[in-house]
């Protein structure tokens, strides 16, 4: 606190001072400049633009504009009366100094001042870019190691920010300490700040990655006038302002209507293209040029006219493709006039259609349903008038997007167009250019649309009602039949807790389809842990579009529930999958070559170890089986209706498990599970309907089954885990597949597909390989014959829960 | 204090014989004692220490033997190109922002024996630099200068991109090398015989006392004569607005052999040595003192 009251009566008194002495000395003050950086190497800035290429040193580099600017610096503080140091003369690397050696020409000078000129970056993406200088001393911004850094800085900022032709984001020059702006080097701050004897500061005049502003930094004359403006600052520290009897001019000519592109990031005037080679007339009071200037071909619209005298000018500007412009300017001494100007384009002929998309006729190929309708122009056009002379029949909503510096109008359907309709698009001929001239007539043309215009889900986890582990990582997992677009697959999908807070997800591990894949998936492990017994919702945008650009009919949403599945719970142990050597595998005799490795793993419930099956099927048409068998049973006996819990970690592979009992004589028998439709590990329960009533049975092991799924992309390949099996004597969490007392068939199936159930089934839904809906039927079965073969899903609702299955339809 | 062992055989591409140097010792100096020290220069016996206190604020004498720490100025700028002079008095700069704004810059001689300081070349505009000579010091000013009564002897120095070298009384005036932003840090050798200093853009140059260029020895700064045969100096790199690395590097005179004595990481720099003792100080002001052993 001390300190700052010490440091702000300094600057005080220094203030005081300055004003007293100014105008007060003879000698000459004598200027340090360092233009930064240099050499066209690592450490100088090379910011690529229209027409050069990285590495171009005719391009934008840092070390060429802040020379541009320092030389006129120099040059205008020697007509000025000042003694001129520069820290460099060419730009090569052996120019490019050490900052400690800069200092130490700087100390060994003698020089008043130091100004070390650059301009900026943000170092981020392209959305982020901004516009406005700042100003650097050494120390913290309250408290500056020398006073006089501080001043020197304040009084430049006004010259600086006064700049009118190039766009501000924020319209202030920020002063800053370099500790208090650069806080992790700590008191390092910069190099040519350090041990810096004179009144020094850092300027960043602009950011040379605002890409307008990297095309004006390639202007040598708009390089020269931020030089002038640091000769005001100079001339303001060391009281000498208005000492100098010329003035300069300075413009920015521009479209007054096209539109800039290709840049993100654009303030104000910067939307609108630059006017390049406009000629430039600078016009004295007696009708005599006194200067021209071209603007040059680098898409900056800059024209410069220095040392111009006192008076009233006219300024006229001319482009073959422009009308003409004059307009009056005033020039002061020692001051800078600045012209932003519009020219009005001369368009000659009417407006047009130069060509147009989608082109169809009849017997073509019928249209993508969500394809965009695109007019091409011969001229910019009035882009209000045009959207409001286009007419769709039947009527589409949708969205105008103007590109080519208005020349090309893209409208985008909000939603997909209907299927199988065709469409009538006609732009009437009030339709005007940017010189406001209609077209001579309308145009029309019509297109036919395809018969798909949505994806559809082919499998979802967790899906409505699933239960969850809670731990982090759990996997989420969308599939649809066509591939997703892969770009920012991710931001689709959301999962919000009960007070409607987004999770993460673990970014680095999430997982995309991509080409090759035999269906659209994406993967997402949460971040963090789920708190068990609370509830969730898996949502997904409507937006999300395969790589047809095709979308969701509507947003989907899940809701589940996080439980601990490895939680204690009643019965004996029968199996614990510690010791992998306690179990065997082994590929069951079919003709789908399969195969099948036990390995022991930490991803477990319970004990050290839990044991995992990884598994292949040679073909997706043939069904397979491989078994995972106890070599010692445990000797607890079961019996029917007795109930058996597992503990499994499921693959989402859609393959079914079957629980495996053996008699006294070693006869097996299977109690189905049901599909392992989910992800992460579940706690399974199954009341035992298969085994034999007055027969005594020990749990064997697992038969995981592929079914004769002609056309399923799934179940290939994959992995399960297991852990504790036990006799229960509780009601579990929940069944494998819900209610997997369903029963599908006949399976494949040519008339009638049928549903049975220990309950009442409310209605039964087929859904084709794309997820679209065929068939849906209030009922317990669904009619095939006019169905096509092929790989269906058929989900049975059955009180309140559904259980989907999946069938084939064979003629 | 525990000894650091290192040893570097110099494996550089400049390398001509296989030289092995071993850093005996290096050890931090006034640990807990004082606070950021920049700008050290040994005497000529390697007995005192001149640093600033600050970044580039006030300056301090320490002495080896005595374990004690003086106060010389608070000025600014004092730390900057201090001087011992051949009896022990101190030569240094100070500064103050006066008329018009300008700096004005004093010549002040801080006498050992009484341990106060002098004003002993008024204030002036421009530049005002101790002119070290080997009979004794003076100032050069841009306006004025000081002579010491005895002359200079033999003394070096630069401005801009001129060496003037005085020999007997005689000051000579060479360009030895081009250098559009000028010379810095020039030195002569124990012996008196040679000449070293820094030309930005070319690094350092080794000269006799007519200017003749003996050697260059690369883009090294804060040139600083270890003994007749070998400098110290600073290999500091940076990204045009901050250090990214600094080290001291050991350099034969002649060129031939180069090593470095610190890692690049170690941000050390501002290297002066004098009676094989090095001392150098760290981009946060951590003053160490270092010593070596040359195996020829």
């Amino acid at each position: 606190m001390k300190k700052t009251i010490f440091t702000s009566v300094m600057l005080l008194f220094v203030a005081v001072l300055g004003l007293n002495l100014a105008n007060a000395s003879t000698d000459k003050p004598h200027v340090y400049i360092n233009p930064g950086h240099g050499g066209h190497t690592s450490d100088d800035r090379n910011v690529v633009v229209y027409p050069y290429v990285q590495g171009d040193t005719m391009g934008f580099w840092e070390s060429n504009s802040n020379m541009y600017k320092c030389f006129a610096l120099r040059e205008i503080l020697w007509k000025k009366g000042y003694k001129v140091t520069v820290s460099r003369e060419t730009n090569t690397q052996d120019d490019d100094l050490a900052l400690s050696t800069i200092v130490s020409l700087c100390n060994n000078s003698g020089a008043d001042v130091f100004y070390s000129i650059h301009s900026n970056a943000t170092g981020q993406g392209e959305g982020a870019r901004v516009n406005f200088p700042m100003g650097f001393f050494r120390g913290y911004t309250d408290q500056p190691e020398n006073p006089w850094c501080k001043i020197l800085t304040e009084k430049l900022a006004p010259f600086i920010i006064g700049n009118k032709c190039t766009v501000w984001s924020s319209n202030s020059y920020q002063v800053w300490g370099d500790w208090n702006f650069q806080p992790s080097w700590g008191t390092q701050g910069y190099g040519v700040l350090r041990g810096n004897r004179t009144s020094a500061m850092l300027d960043e005049g602009s950011f040379h990655d605002y890409y307008p502003e990297t095309y004006r930094l390639l202007n040598k004359e708009y390089c020269w006038v931020e030089g002038f403006n640091f000769s005001r600052g100079a001339d303001s520290f060391f009281g000498r302002s208005g000492n100098f009897d010329t003035g300069v001019i300075m413009g920015n000519v521009r479209d007054d209507r096209l539109p800039r592109e290709g840049i993100l990031v654009m303030y104000g005037a910067d939307k609108r293209q630059p006017v390049n080679e406009a000629l430039v007339k600078l016009i004295d009071d007696k009708g005599t040029v006194v200067q021209t200037y071209t603007t040059d071909k680098n898409y900056n619209g800059i024209f410069v006219f220095k040392y111009v005298a006192p008076g009233s000018y006219t300024v006229e500007i001319s482009n073959p493709h422009y009308e003409t412009m004059t307009l009056p300017v005033e020039v002061k001494a020692d001051d800078a006039s600045y012209m932003n100007i519009d020219l009005k384009r001369i368009r000659e002929t009417p407006p047009a259609v130069v060509s147009y998309s989608p082109v169809w006729k009849e017997g073509d190929a019928p249209v993508r349903c969500n394809e965009p309708i695109v007019f091409q122009f011969n001229w910019d056009m009035d882009t209000q008038a045009t959207e409001e002379a286009l007419e769709i029949t039947p009527k589409v909503d949708g969205k105008f997007v103007w590109e080519d510096t208005n020349y090309r109008l893209v409208f985008t359907p909000v939603d997909a167009y209907d299927v199988d309709t065709e469409y009538t698009v006609t732009l009437k001929k009030s339709a005007k250019h940017g010189g406001g001239v209609e077209m001579p007539e309308d145009f029309t043309f019509k297109f036919k649309t395809a018969d798909r215009n949505h994806i559809y889900p082919l499998a979802v986890y967790p899906s409505d009602g699933d239960q969850v582990h809670y731990k982090a990582g759990a996997l989420m997992e969308f599939r649809t039949a066509p591939l997703l677009n892969a770009f920012n697959l991710s931001t689709y999908f959301h999962v919000y807790d009960k007070n409607g807070e987004e999770l993460e997800f673990s970014k680095r591990t999430i997982k995309n389809n991509k080409a090759g894949d035999p269906f659209g998936y994406c993967k997402l492990p949460l971040l963090k842990e789920l708190v068990p017994g609370e509830e969730y919702r898996l949502v997904v945008d409507k937006t999300l579009c395969d790589t047809a650009g095709l979308q969701l009919v509507e947003g989907k949403e899940y809701k589940f529930t996080a439980v601990d599945a490895g939680e204690a719970k009643d019965g004996p142990v029968v199996a614990d999958f510690e010791a992998v050597a306690d179990y065997v595998a082994t590929a069951k005799e079919s003709d789908n070559a399969a195969t099948a490795k036990l390995t022991a793993v930490t991803d477990k419930l319970f004990g050290s170890k839990a044991v995992q099956l990884a598994y292949t099927f040679a073909n997706y048409d043939l069904c397979g089986a491989v078994d995972v068998r106890v070599a010692n049973p445990n000797a607890e006996v079961f019996a029917a209706g007795d109930e058996l819990g597992a503990h499994i970690w499921g693959d989402m592979a859609y393959n079914y498990l079957d629980a495996v009992f053996a008699d006294g004589n070693g006869n097996e028998v299977a109690e189905p599970l049901g599909l392992i439709n989910f992800h992460g590990w579940k706690y399974v329960t199954k009341k035992l309907t298969s085994l034999e009533a007055g027969k005594a049975y020990k749990f064997v092991g697992y038969t995981l089954r592929k079914g004769p799924d002609a056309e399923t992309p799934f179940g290939l390949t994959g992995t399960v885990k297991f852990d504790n099996v036990l006799k229960s004597g509780t009601s579990g969490v929940g069944e494998l597949n819900q209610v997997s007392h369903v029963n599908v068939g006949p399976n494949p199936a040519s008339d009638y597909l049928v549903a049975t159930a220990d309950a009442l089934i409310e209605k039964v839904e087929l859904f084709n390989a794309n997820g679209q809906l065929v068939a849906v039927n209030p009922s317990n079965f669904v009619n095939v014959a006019d169905i096509a073969s092929g790989m269906y899903v058929l989900k049975v609702y059955v009180s309140g829960q559904v259980s989907s299955h999946k069938v084939v339809v064979k003629h | 204090m525990k000894k650091i062992l290192l040893t570097m055989v110099g494996g550089f591409a400049l390398v001509a014989s296989a030289q092995q140097v071993t850093v005996t010792s290096n050890s931090r100096l006034l640990k807990g004692v004082e606070g950021p020290a920049y700008y050290p220069v040994l005497n000529s016996t390697g007995t005192q220490l001149l640093f600033a206190s600050g970044d580039a604020y006030g300056l301090k004498i320490y002495d080896f033997a005595d374990n004690v720490v003086n106060r010389i100025s608070d000025e600014p700028g004092a730390g900057i190109d201090a001087t011992f002079n051949a009896n022990g008095d101190v030569y240094y700069v100070t500064q103050k922002v006066g008329e018009g704004n300008l700096v004005y810059r004093t010549g002040m001689r801080f006498e050992k024996a009484t341990a106060k300081s002098e004003v002993v070349l008024e204030a002036q505009h421009g530049y005002v630099r101790p002119d070290v000579g080997t009979s004794g010091n003076g100032f050069k000013g841009a306006k004025k200068s000081l002579a010491p009564s005895k002359g200079v002897g033999t003394s070096v120095c630069v401005q801009g991109s001129k060496l003037f070298i005085t020999t007997n009384g005689v000051t000579k005036e060479y360009t030895p090398v081009e250098s559009y932003a000028g010379y810095l840090w020039a030195s002569l050798s124990p012996d008196g015989k040679k000449v070293a200093f820094f030309a930005a853009g070319k690094g350092i140059v080794v000269t006799d006392l007519n200017g003749k260029v003996l050697s260059m020895l690369g883009k090294y700064e804060m040139p600083c004569w270890y003994n007749n045969d070998y400098l110290v100096a600073q290999n500091a790199k940076d990204d045009g607005h901050q250090f990214t690395s600094s080290q001291i590097m050991l350099i034969k005179a002649d060129g031939s052999f180069k090593t470095n004595l610190t890692s690049a990481t170690s941000m050390s720099m501002q290297p002066t040595s004098a009676a094989g003792k090095i001392v150098y100080t760290t981009i946060d002001g951590l003053l160490y003192q270092m010593t070596i052993n040359i195996n020829e």
